[in-house]
C-alpha cells in the first residue's frame, strides 16, 4: 500500500503588483506520485523547479491551491494535527538555520515530545538522550549550544529532533548539500541505517544527482513545477528519455567520465511568471519541434517509467 | 622550460614556497596558523583544481595570493613569484598593477559580488578604464565585445541591465567578463558554480575551460568537489586544514591517489563509483578539526585508518609518511 | 542564555564609556536604595531659619528656598528618577515588544494597524505627545509614568517587529510548525529570545529617555508634585533663585545629566557589542 499519494496537485501564487494585473506564479502544476513504505523516492531539479514548495505543501507549511492528498489511506483533511504531525517530519537543508541558537541540544530534540506528549521531564530525557545514541551524538553534548556543533552534527540533531514523534515519512529537503564532502557520506550513511531501524519512507529532495542516485529506490525529475519524468531509478539513470533528464544527468560533475561527450545545454531557466505556451522546456530543448509550442505534454507510460514528453 | 605537444612555452607563472599564514587573534597570545608551509606553483595556461573541505585554507591563499587578506594576518614565505616579480612585500601601488590586471578572480555568489545599484554597464567599463586609458565608445565596444566572448546573447542590451534582473548564471558571466577585461595570466575561481544549478554549472566551466585554452590564461579553480577538477582541471591539487596534502596530474590523482584523505574523499563520493545504491558508503570519521583544534603532527591523523605512531610526531612534515602507493608516480 | 551574558560582558569591558556609564548607574542605584541610611536628614524637613544656606558641614550642598537640605533631596530623587525610569522601561517594553512581536509574526491587517498607531505616536515630538496625554489624564507622577510610557512604545514595536520578522521565515520556525508548536510558542518561546539583542540595546536608551521625559514634565509641573524630591521639580522650583544661590538650580540639572548620559553610554557600548555587523570587524 501507498503511505503517501499526492495526486492532481496544483499550487500557485497569487503575485500582485500595483496597478498591475494580479498573476498567478504556478510553482507546482498536475503533481501526481506515490510513496511506498520503507522506500525512498527521490526528487531532483534545479532551483525554481518547485521541489522545495512541494516539500512545504506536504507538510501543510503552505496550503495547496488544489488537489488531493492522502497519508496511509487516509485524506489530509481527515487528520488531527497533532496525529498529523506524528506521522510526516521533515529535514531541513541549512544546519545554521534549522536549529534555535538560543536553545541547547536537549531542548531542540525534547521539544517536540513538549508539545506532543505527557511525558515528565525524567522521561523526556531518556527519550532525549537514546536518540542521541541513534543518531552518533554523545551524551555529554546535551548541555550544548548549536553553535558548538560542526555542521555534520548539527545534522545529526535535526534529524533526531524530526525523529522524535516516530514519524512514518522523513522528508529530506536537500540534507547533505550544505555539509563538507567528507561529511556527506557519514550523514548518508546515518539515514540509511536508520530507514531500515524504523522502516521509514524517504522523500529525498536534492539538486545532486549522485546523492539522488545513491539513496533513492525510484526518481522524480521536476521542470518548473511539473514533473519531467517519473520512475525507477536504474531506468531513469542509465537510460534517461525526457531530454532534459539526460542533459541534467550529463551536467552533473564525476570523477570517470570524459568531458568531451557531452553536450552542453544553451539557455537558461525561462521565468516561472512568463512560461511560454506549450512545453515549459522547449527554450533549451535540443529535439524541440512545433508542436511543443502548442500545447503541453503529459505523461505517458513509456519503457516502466512515466514521461513528458511528444519526442518519445 | 618546457615545450609541451602544442609548442607551447610553459614555464611556471606562479611559484610559491613554504607559505604560511597566521591570523592575529583579540586574545593575542596565539595567532591562529591557517596555511602551513604550503608550497606549490601554477604553469602558464594549465588549469589547477584546489580540493579542499571548509578550513582547508583554499580561500585564504587566494586572497594572498591578490594581496586582499585583512590586516589581522601575517604572510610569511620562503619565495612568492609571480611571473618572476616578487609578491612579497610589495607596496599598495605595484599590486595594484597586478591585482585585477594579471591576476584576476571571481568569487562564488556573483550576485553579492556585483554592485547592485550600478548598471552592468558601468560596472565593466569601470573595470576596463582601471587598466587601460581608452575612450569610452571604445570602452563600451570592449564591453560588447567581452561579454560576447563569456557566450551572452544579445550584448547590446544586456550593457543596460542591472544585476537584479540577471540571473545566477548570467551575472557569473558578467563577473568572468569583467575578470578577463584585462587578459589577464592568471584568473582564480573560487567556487564559481556552487551557487549554480548543475546546468549552468556545466556552462561556466565550460566557458572557463574554453578561455584558458584560447587566451593561454592559467586558471585556478578551488571548489569543494572533486566530480568537477576531476572533469576540466589539468593538475590537482588536494588541500586538508591548511596544508597541501597531495597534488599531481589529474588522472594520476584520480585513478591512483596516495593520501588517505584523497581515496577517502573519493571513495566516499555517492554515485557510480561507489558500489550499489543504498549500500553503506565509506566514509571518513569525524570531522575537520576547527582552527583552535589542531593536532600536531600530520593534521589528518586523528581520522586516518592507516595512523601510524610516527604520523602523530610533531616532526611530520608532509607528504604523507605511509602513502598507500609506495612509489611515486611523478 | 549564560553564555549570552558571558559573551555581552567580555566585549562590553573593552568599551570604557559603557564601563564608566554601568558604574555610575550602580553607584546610583546603591544610593537611592540606601538613601533612608545614608541622607543626613528627612528630605521634606524644614529647617525653617536656613534658607538658601551655601554648603556648610551641617548641609554640605547647602539648604533649598524653604529650608530642606539638598544633599537628602537629590539623594532621595535618585529614587524616584530610576524608578520612574524602571517604570517607564517595563511599561513600554512590555507593551511594545507584545505589540511588535504579533505585528510581525501575524503581518496583514494586524501589522498595518498597529505600525499606523505607532506612526501616529511618532508624527509628533515625544514630549508635546506627553504633555498631551497628562493634560488628558491630569497632573502627577503616575499619570507622568503612563504618558512618557505610551510615548516610547513605537521604539520597542518598531524593533521588535524588524527582528521578528527576519527571525520567522528561518527554518527553525518551520520546524517548530511541523511539530505542531501553537503560534504562542513559537512567537513568545522560540522567537523572542532571539531578539534580546536590540532589545536590552533599547531599554537602556529608554531608561534615559523615561528619566529625561519624566523630568522635563516635572520641570513643566506636570509631573512629580511640590513636595516630592524629583529632580524635574526640584530645578524648576529653583529657577527664580538662579544668580542668589545657583547651586540650588545646578545640582539637580546635573544629576540628570549625568544619570541620562550614563544610561546612553551603556546603551551605545551594548550596541557596539551586540551588533553582528560590527562583531565580525574584530
Amino acid at each position: 500500500m501507498s503511505i503517501l499519494k499526492v495526486e492532481n496537485l496544483h499550487k500557485s501564487y497569487p503575485i500582485k503588483k500595483l496597478f498591475k494585473e494580479t498573476k498567478l506564479l504556478n510553482a507546482l502544476t498536475d503533481i501526481n506520485f506515490h510513496l511506498d513504505r520503507k522506500e525512498t523516492l527521490g526528487i531532483v531539479g534545479e532551483s525554481g523547479c518547485g521541489k522545495s514548495t512541494l516539500a512545504k505543501v506536504l507538510t501543510l507549511l503552505e496550503p495547496k491551491t488544489s488537489g488531493e492528498l492522502s497519508l496511509l489511506g487516509k485524506k489530509y483533511e481527515e487528520y488531527r494535527e497533532t496525529d498529523f504531525h506524528s506521522k510526516i517530519q521533515m529535514v531541513f537543508q541549512d544546519p545554521y538555520q534549522s536549529l534555535n541558537p538560543r536553545k541547547k541540544a536537549i531542548d531542540i530534540i525534547a521539544d517536540p515530545l513538549i508539545i506532543n506528549s505527557q511525558l515528565n521531564r525524567q522521561e523526556r530525557e531518556e527519550k532525549v538522550l537514546a536518540m542521541m545514541n541513534k543518531v552518533g551524538l554523545r551524551e555529554d553534548f546535551k548541555e550544548r549550544y548549536p553553535h558548538h556543533f560542526s555542521g555534520g552534527q548539527r545534522q545529526r540533531l535535526g534529524i533526531a529532533r524530526a525523529l522524535m514523534l516516530n514519524p512514518e515519512i522523513l522528508i529530506l529537503d536537500e540534507p547533505v548539500s550544505a555539509l563538507d564532502v567528507s561529511i556527506q557520506a557519514q550523514v548518508l550513511n546515518l539515514l540509511l541505517e536508520l530507514q531500515n531501524e524504523f522502516s521509514l519512507s524517504y522523500l529525498f529532495i536534492s539538486h545532486d544527482l549522485s546523492v539522488i542516485q545513491h539513496m533513492s529506490d525510484r526518481i522524480l525529475v521536476m521542470y518548473l513545477g511539473r514533473i519531467v519524468e517519473y520512475g525507477p531509478r536504474n531506468k531513469v539513470f542509465e537510460n534517461p528519455l525526457h531530454p532534459y533528464t539526460k542533459i541534467l544527468l550529463e551536467s552533473a560533475p564525476s570523477v570517470n567520465k570524459k568531458r568531451e561527450s557531452a553536450t552542453i545545454i544553451s539557455g537558461e531557466l525561462p521565468s516561472a511568471l512568463n512560461l511560454p505556451k506549450g512545453c515549459a522546456f522547449q527554450s533549451r530543448c535540443p529535439l524541440v519541434k512545433e508542436s511543443c509550442k502548442q500545447e503541453v505534454p503529459k505523461l505517458k507510460s513509456v519503457d516502466g517509467r512515466s514521461v513528458a514528453c511528444f519526442e518519445i | 622550460m618546457i615545450l609541451d605537444s602544442r609548442n607551447k612555452i610553459k614555464m611556471n607563472l606562479l611559484n610559491i614556497e613554504n607559505l604560511n599564514i597566521f591570523f592575529k587573534t583579540d586574545k593575542g597570545t596565539h595567532p591562529i596558523h591557517a596555511v602551513r608551509d604550503l608550497s606549490f606553483h601554477v604553469n602558464a595556461g594549465e588549469m589547477l583544481g584546489v580540493v579542499g573541505e571548509s578550513g582547508s585554507g583554499k580561500s585564504i591563499t587566494n586572497l594572498a595570493l591578490l594581496g586582499i587578506l585583512p590586516e589581522t594576518a601575517i604572510v610569511k614565505a620562503d619565495e612568492m613569484f609571480f611571473m618572476q616579480q616578487n609578491l612579497q612585500g610589495l607596496s599598495e601601488l605595484n599590486w595594484r598593477n597586478i591585482r585585477g590586471k594579471e591576476i584576476s578572480m571571481i568569487f562564488q555568489d556573483p550576485m553579492t559580488a556585483l554592485n547592485p545599484f550600478l548598471s552592468v554597464e558601468y560596472q565593466l567599463t569601470e573595470t576596463i578604464f582601471t587598466h587601460q586609458n581608452i575612450s569610452r565608445k571604445e570602452a563600451i565596444n570592449r564591453a560588447i565585445e567581452l561579454l560576447t566572448q563569456v557566450g551572452i546573447a544579445s550584448p547590446k542590451e544586456r550593457l543596460k541591465a542591472y544585476p537584479f534582473e540577471l540571473s545566477g548564471g548570467m551575472a557569473q558571466r558578467v563577473m568572468i567578463a569583467m575578470a578577463i577585461s584585462s587578459s589577464p595570466k592568471l584568473l582564480i575561481a573560487d567556487e564559481p558554480t556552487t551557487a549554480l544549478d548543475v546546468t549552468i554549472q556545466k556552462q561556466i566551466l565550460v566557458l572557463l575551460k574554453n578561455l584558458q585554452e584560447k587566451n593561454n590564461m592559467a586558471v585556478i579553480l578551488v571548489t569543494h568537489d572533486l566530480g568537477l577538477v576531476a572533469e576540466y582541471s589539468d593538475r590537482i591539487q588536494v588541500m586538508y586544514a591548511g596544508e597541501k596534502v597531495e597534488e599531481g596530474i589529474t588522472q594520476d590523482i584520480i585513478m591512483h591517489p596516495t593520501h588517505p584523505y584523497t581515496a577517502g574523499l573519493l571513495s566516499s563520493r555517492p554515485g557510480l563509483s561507489s558500489g550499489l545504491p543504498k549500500s553503506v558508503l565509506p566514509s571518513i570519521h569525524g570531522i575537520v578539526p576547527a582552527f583552535h583544534e589542531r593536532p600536531e603532527g600530520c593534521q589528518f591523523h586523528p581520522r586516518c585508518s592507516f595512523v601510524q605512531e610516527d604520523c602523530k610526531s610533531s616532526a611530520f612534515r608532509n607528504p604523507c609518511l605511509h602513502p598507500l602507493i609506495q612509489e611515486s608516480i611523478a | 542564555m549564560k553564555i549570552f551574558f558571558n559573551e555581552l560582558f567580555t566585549e562590553l569591558k573593552k568599551n570604557k564609556g559603557a564601563l564608566i556609564g554601568m558604574f555610575v548607574i550602580i553607584l546610583a542605584t546603591i544610593i537611592a536604595i540606601l538613601a533612608p541610611l545614608l541622607a543626613p536628614y528627612d528630605p521634606a524637613k524644614i529647617f525653617s531659619e536656613s534658607l538658601r544656606l551655601p554648603p556648610s558641614t551641617q548641609f554640605l550642598l547647602g539648604t533649598d528656598d524653604l529650608g530642606r537640605d539638598l544633599l537628602s533631596r537629590l539623594m532621595y530623587g535618585s529614587r524616584i528618577s530610576l524608578s520612574v525610569g524602571l517604570c517607564v522601561v517595563v511599561l513600554s517594553l512590555c507593551t511594545g515588544t507584545f505589540l511588535g512581536v504579533i505585528a510581525g509574526f501575524y503581518g496583514g491587517f494586524i501589522d498595518r494597524l498597529i505600525m499606523r498607531l505607532t506612526d501616529l505616536i511618532m508624527s509628533l515630538p515625544s514630549i508635546l505627545f506627553a504633555i498631551v496625554i497628562v493634560a488628558v489624564l491630569g497632573p502627577g507622577i503616575m499619570n507622568a509614568i503612563i504618558a512618557v510610557s505610551i510615548v516610547a512604545i513605537p521604539n520597542f514595536t518598531r524593533i521588535i517587529r524588524a527582528q521578528v520578522m527576519v527571525e520567522k521565515n528561518k527554518q527553525y520556525i518551520y520546524a517548530a510548525k511541523l511539530f505542531g508548536a501553537s503560534n504562542f510558542r513559537i512567537m513568545f518561546v522560540e522567537i523572542l529570545p532571539n531578539c534580546m539583542a536590540p532589545l536590552i540595546v533599547q531599554a537602556s536608551l529608554g531608561f534615559s529617555d523615561g528619566i529625561l521625559n519624566c523630568a522635563a514634565l516635572g520641570f513643566l509641573g506636570l509631573g512629580a508634585q511640590a513636595p516630592m524630591p524629583e529632580w524635574g521639580t526640584m530645578l524648576s522650583d529653583a529657577r527664580s533663585f538662579i544668580e542668589s544661590s545657583p547651586l540650588m538650580v545646578t545640582l539637580p540639572g546635573l544629576c540628570i545629566l549625568v544619570i541620562v548620559l550614563s544610561f546612553n553610554l551603556l546603551g551605545d557600548g551594548l550596541r557596539d557589542a551586540l551588533d553582528p555587523r560590527l562583531k565580525k570587524q574584530n
